[in-house]
């Protein structure tokens, strides 16, 4: 740190400005970048991640290493969360928008360097990025038109080749589009949805990854509440009840005032009634499967039993909710009425074609079997142990969010660098036309854009400079040439390292993910650039005693 | 660029490249060599103790890793593939292991010559199919009610264990327990074989071995209530109850205001005439024994002793459930509900016996019992916990021939003809990936290997005997004897294996293989995951 850079102010902390501050983030952003770069790609590998608990976690995915690392530097911790935001905004692409980011961000330090202003850059990137998007939607997207279930899989599966399932993405990828296809609905605006948080995903471990199951209907992680009841009901009508079916009492702080002793006996036996009477109630509208948030207490369990129900208790308020929706039931939160009674009516109840209770592994699950409102699906992962299955669901949640995003925004942009390598040439002939400051600023995005083909390559461990080189060509020819136009959709074949057309190979993913990475990580790459000054404060220090977060870590306040 | 850029926080530690490739293949090692002279007939015991001073003596694969700590990620991930195996199949915990931990050392020379390990992968996942099928092949069928054909089967999968020497009683004692719960459930069509619930291990120490046996009812470790109840009746008409007789406050908060004193009394007598009402709804049904989860009082019990009726208090609810199942009874909540359909009457008898100290409740001679209780007797507590752990696994592999009828020879026999067959087909294969799918094939051996290890014979001259003797047609059935070293036949020695066990130590092995493999980078010291990450809730194997 030298003299000059601290500033004479006094403020309780450290200071660094100008451009160490730049350096130093942009440095931050390359480390992360770097972190992430091997797990790009068909032939990227898998990071290990131990927390201090000594649990460990294996993924390929970018915004859960990123999540899980414990990171320091303020500008690196933009990187991470651009990926979270990635990843919940489109739920896949999210190794690359970091690498882009982290790109721009080196290419932009060397531009500062030769004194361009970072406000120049910052409008070069920014009509960069307007321009490459606009390129990209007229020119390089295949519309929703030819949109068959072929291209919807091919794009599952470009999704998947990264990830631990690449080698089964045979099975995966038809499970995953239909699983989606399952839960697709058509709102009020007529518009189709892909509620893809609907696909339920258990985890099993046991058997092979390939012995992962679609099943048509709801699965839940309970078992009936007791032995004796049915395993299976055919024609199910479902009640979904949100109380307890335990002896009733009385809310907290409600004391009962007893004059005379008999009334003590009635009292009793009416706090065993008013729940008898409760599932009397329910089970007289033909109820045959109880499915409650709460607890079924032991002595009720008898009632189930003999009208050859099924009753299972505490189911996760989450699943009940789907499990209501997908067989039209209502969840009952309550049976009083307005008239202040307390009546179940028949068109509560859902219908499901079957529900039974099946053993996987050592556990058992429920499977609500072909609901009658709207079609339903789970997938139940299996695999060699926790931390596969816990990535496949990973895996499994990347992919659903690409079918989903093709099939909402029903256009695809054919991978492997093909995007990236047509939109630098795009670029660079733009930036020619423009006759200002932000030509430099536009000709080094089109520059940081080529880091995808290029890392791409390399973790193919193909010679990453002659082959992006020989993509260059390809595309300056499809855009200069008009006779060669089909060749702009020319990518990177990575197992073989030759170019080819990705198009007809399959290699495809939603416009929207590429789009929305583009345009997101421009975005911090300009928010890291505006900053020109760090101030990291010490400390306060403490006056007076601990405080109370370290009383409550040290266990003061536990009495 | 004056001072250092901290980007991660400095606790977390960081690998990455080909150190973690080889790191991880040198973990999987370490653990396969910790059980390998656990696999064999010849194997050995290992004995364990924890920090607490608890003794564990056994030598099932899962039993032994699960009391070890160890540091390496990779290793954890090893640790845990033996309780999927455990949990699945209940057999072979020791195999997977093993076969995991060659599997990896196969791909460590690929990593060293600088192959890519997705290749790697790729052989490995072909490879992996191309068992399945061969499995499938191999394997033979047999009718699963023949007796002897069972027997033989799990005498091989007791062969290896503790209780090798007992092995006919044991191999009794499974088939009689297994096929004792089996239940063919008429609405899912499918069989239903719940051990974990309906077949009880009992453990007495005290007496020897042989007095075990499997009962055709079920015992509870309890005493009747009143000394003056029967302690031995024929054909017991059994009632099941989940509730208290006892007198029970109200679950709201109840306060009582007494205006005069006669009231006081009033209250006492009603709390007594609560219990005589209950008494006298259950003695109307004319039971002879009466069980409870909770509690009986005093006055209870006279009332009911003098009915003559036996009451036993403080059950579990798992006993109750089995009680339930071998008498065919259900199981009440409210005395006032009994009907005559809820009183057992399949029990034969019922009688206390005291083994030491302790009294036992038994209920026996059921004419048609859908539980059961194991027996077992032995010389210490810590020999009765590795006779249980053995007799689990004999009984789970005779459920998984009951529910798939499909054997593969044993004794290394079926990896030898897995393996002949592979490195045929890898001939034909063309590119780098024939290497690695040759490496898995090779990697098989594994398994005779250290079978023939464990007892002392010459390794490599039984191997290439073993070798040839595959390479000829028909002989696909040799395998080693675990016992001498020799090669043998398989279906002279009768040792047999089910396929599910084998089908899925391959899947599990493979898998684990292939992920580790993926792995490029190890970073530790990061932070705890907020919980509720992706889509799915908690697993249903969470612990």
């Amino acid at each position: 740190m030298n003299i000059e850079t601290q500033a004479p102010l006094i403020v309780g902390g450290e200071r660094t400005s100008g451009k160490n501050v730049r350096t130093q983030n942009v440095l931050a952003a390359s480390s992360i970048a770097n972190i992430v770069k091997s797990s790009l790609g068909p032939v990227g590998l898998d990071k290990m991640l131990v927390d201090d608990v000594g649990d460990v976690t294996v993924t390929n995915d970018g915004a859960t290493i990123l999540k899980l690392l414990d990171v320091e530097h303020p500008a690196a911790k933009v990187l991470c969360e651009l990926a979270d935001l990635q990843d919940q905004e489109v739920g896949d692409g999210t190794t690359s928008v970091v690498l882009i980011a982290a790109e721009l961000l080196k290419n932009a330090d060397q531009l500062a360097q030769s004194k361009i202003h970072p406000t120049s850059i910052i409008s070069g990137y920014r009509l960069a990025c307007k321009e490459a998007v606009r390129y990209m939607n007229e020119n390089l997207t295949i519309p929703a038109a030819d949109l068959g279930r072929d291209v919807v899989i091919n794009c599952v599966k470009t999704s998947m080749s990264s990830k631990i399932i690449g080698v089964d993405s045979e099975l995966f990828s038809g499970m995953v589009v239909d699983a989606a296809n399952a839960v697709k609905f058509v709102d009020a605006k007529g518009v189709a949805r892909y509620p893809i948080k609907s696909v339920n995903i258990l985890k099993a471990h046991g058997k092979s990854a390939k012995e992962s199951i679609l099943v048509n209907g709801y699965a839940i992680n309970c078992t009936v509440a007791s032995q004796a009841m049915p395993m299976k009901i055919v024609g199910a009508k479902i009640a979904c009840l949100d109380f307890n079916l335990q002896k009733t009492k009385m809310k907290m702080g409600v004391h009962i005032l007893v004059n005379n002793p008999e009334n003590l006996e009635d009292m009793r036996k009416r706090e065993l009634d008013i729940t008898k009477e409760r599932i009397e109630k329910i089970m007289a509208t033909g109820a045959n499967v109880i499915l409650t948030t709460g607890g079924i207490d032991d002595l009720n369990l008898k009632y189930f039993v003999e009208a050859g129900a099924m009753g299972v208790r505490r189911v996760l308020k989450r699943d009940l909710k789907r499990v209501a929706k997908a067989t039209g039931a209502t969840l009952c939160s309550t049976l009083a009425n307005l008239e202040g009674e307390e009546s179940f009516d028949a068109s509560m109840l859902g219908h499901a074609e079957e529900v039974v209770q099946e053993r996987i592994c050592d556990d058992e699950l429920i499977f609500i079997k072909g609901p009658k409102v709207r079609s339903a699906a789970s997938i139940i992962l299996r695999g060699p142990n926790d931390i596969a299955c816990d990535e496949m669901e990973r895996s499994l949640h990347d992919a659903l969010c690409v079918v989903k995003r093709v099939l909402e925004s029903k256009s695809v942009v054919p991978g492997g660098g093909t995007v990236e390598a047509a939109l630098s040439i795009f670029l660079e002939n733009y930036a020619t036309s423009v006759a200002s400051r932000e030509q430099l600023a536009i000709a080094e995005f089109a520059h940081s854009l080529l880091v995808i083909p290029k890392t791409l390559a390399m973790n193919a461990a193909q010679d990453s400079t002659e082959l992006v080189a020989k993509l260059r060509a390809f595309h300056n020819e499809a855009q200069n040439n008009p006779k060669n136009r089909h060749l702009k959709w020319s990518g990177l074949n990575l197992v073989t390292g030759v170019i080819r057309d990705n198009k007809s190979a399959g290699v495809l993913e939603p416009s929207m993910i590429k789009s929305k990475s583009i345009k997101l990580a421009t975005e911090a790459a300009i928010t890291i650039l505006r900053i020109d000054d760090l101030i990291k404060l010490y400390p306060e220090k403490k006056e007076g005693g601990p405080s109370y977060q370290e009383a409550l870590q040290s266990g003061q306040l536990d009495m | 660029m004056s001072a250092p850029v901290l980007v991660l926080n400095q606790n977390s530690k960081r690998e990455s490249g080909r150190k973690v490739q080889l790191g991880n293949v040198a973990a999987a090692k370490t653990i396969a060599d910790v059980i390998r002279t656990c696999l064999g007939p010849r194997s050995m015991l290992k004995m364990l103790m924890d920090p607490m001073g608890g003794i564990v003596m056994t030598n099932d694969g899962n039993a032994i890793l699960r009391e070890i700590t160890v540091q390496h990620p990779a290793a954890k991930s090893m640790i845990e593939i033996s309780r999927t195996q455990d949990e699945e199949v209940g057999d072979g915990t020791t195999s997977v292991i093993i076969l995991a931990g060659e599997m990896m050392t196969a791909a460590e020379q690929f990593l060293e010559q600088k192959m890519h390990p997705t290749v790697i992968i790729a052989a490995y996942r072909k490879a992996l199919d191309d068992m399945q099928e061969i499995l499938a092949e191999l394997s033979v069928s047999i009718d699963p009610t023949e007796k002897s054909e069972m027997r033989k089967i799990v005498k091989s999968a007791i062969g290896t264990k503790f209780i090798n020497k007992w092995a006919d009683l044991a191999c009794d004692m499974a088939i009689k327990s297994v096929s004792t719960v089996v239940l063919d459930n008429q609405s899912t069509g499918r069989r239903e074989i719940d051990i974990k619930r309906y077949a009880k291990v009992e453990k007495v120490p005290g007496g020897i071995l042989e007095d075990s046996e499997v009962l055709d009812g079920v015992m509870v470790n309890k005493d009747v209530t009143h000394p003056a109840m029967r302690r031995k009746i024929e054909n017991p008409r059994i009632l099941l109850l989940d509730c208290s007789l006892e007198y029970q406050k109200g679950e709201s908060q109840t306060d009582m205001e007494l205006s005069n004193e006669t009231d006081f009394e009033k209250i006492l007598q009603m709390e007594e005439e609560y219990i005589k009402r209950v008494t006298s709804e259950i003695i109307a049904h004319k039971p002879d024994l009466v069980f409870t989860e909770k509690g009986i009082s005093d006055l209870a019990q006279y009332f009911l002793s003098k009915a003559n009726i036996t009451a036993i208090r403080r059950l579990r609810k798992s006993d109750n459930n089995r009680i339930a199942r071998a008498c065919g009874g259900t199981v009440c909540s409210r005395p006032e509900e009994i009907r005559e359909e809820d009183i057992g009457t399949g029990a034969g008898l019922f009688e206390v016996r005291k083994f030491g100290e302790e009294y036992f409740t038994f209920i026996t001679k059921c004419k048609d019992p859908k539980a059961c209780t194991i027996l077992l007797r032995g010389a210490s507590k810590d020999i009765l916990m590795e006779v249980e752990r053995n007799l689990q696994d004999a009984m789970q592999v005779t459920r998984n021939v009951m529910i798939n009828p499909q054997l593969l020879p044993g004794g290394g026999a079926v990896e030898m003809a897995v393996a002949q067959i592979m490195k045929e087909k890898s001939k034909s294969m063309t590119g780098v990936e024939q290497w690695p799918y040759r490496a898995v094939a090779d990697a098989l051996e594994i398994i005779p290997r250290t079978l023939i290890q464990n007892c002392g014979a010459s390794t490599i001259r039984t191997i290439t005997a073993l070798r040839a003797k595959h390479a000829a047609d028909g002989n696909q059935t040799w395998g080693v004897n675990g016992e001498t070293g020799q090669i043998a036949d398989m279906k002279d020695l009768d040792v047999w294996e089910p396929v599910a066990v084998k089908l899925q130590t391959y899947k599990t092995a493979m898998e684990t293989a292939m992920l580790l493999l993926r792995i490029d980078d190890i970073v530790s010291g990061t932070k705890k995951a907020e919980g509720g990450e992706g889509t799915g809730n908690a697993a249903p194997t969470g612990q």
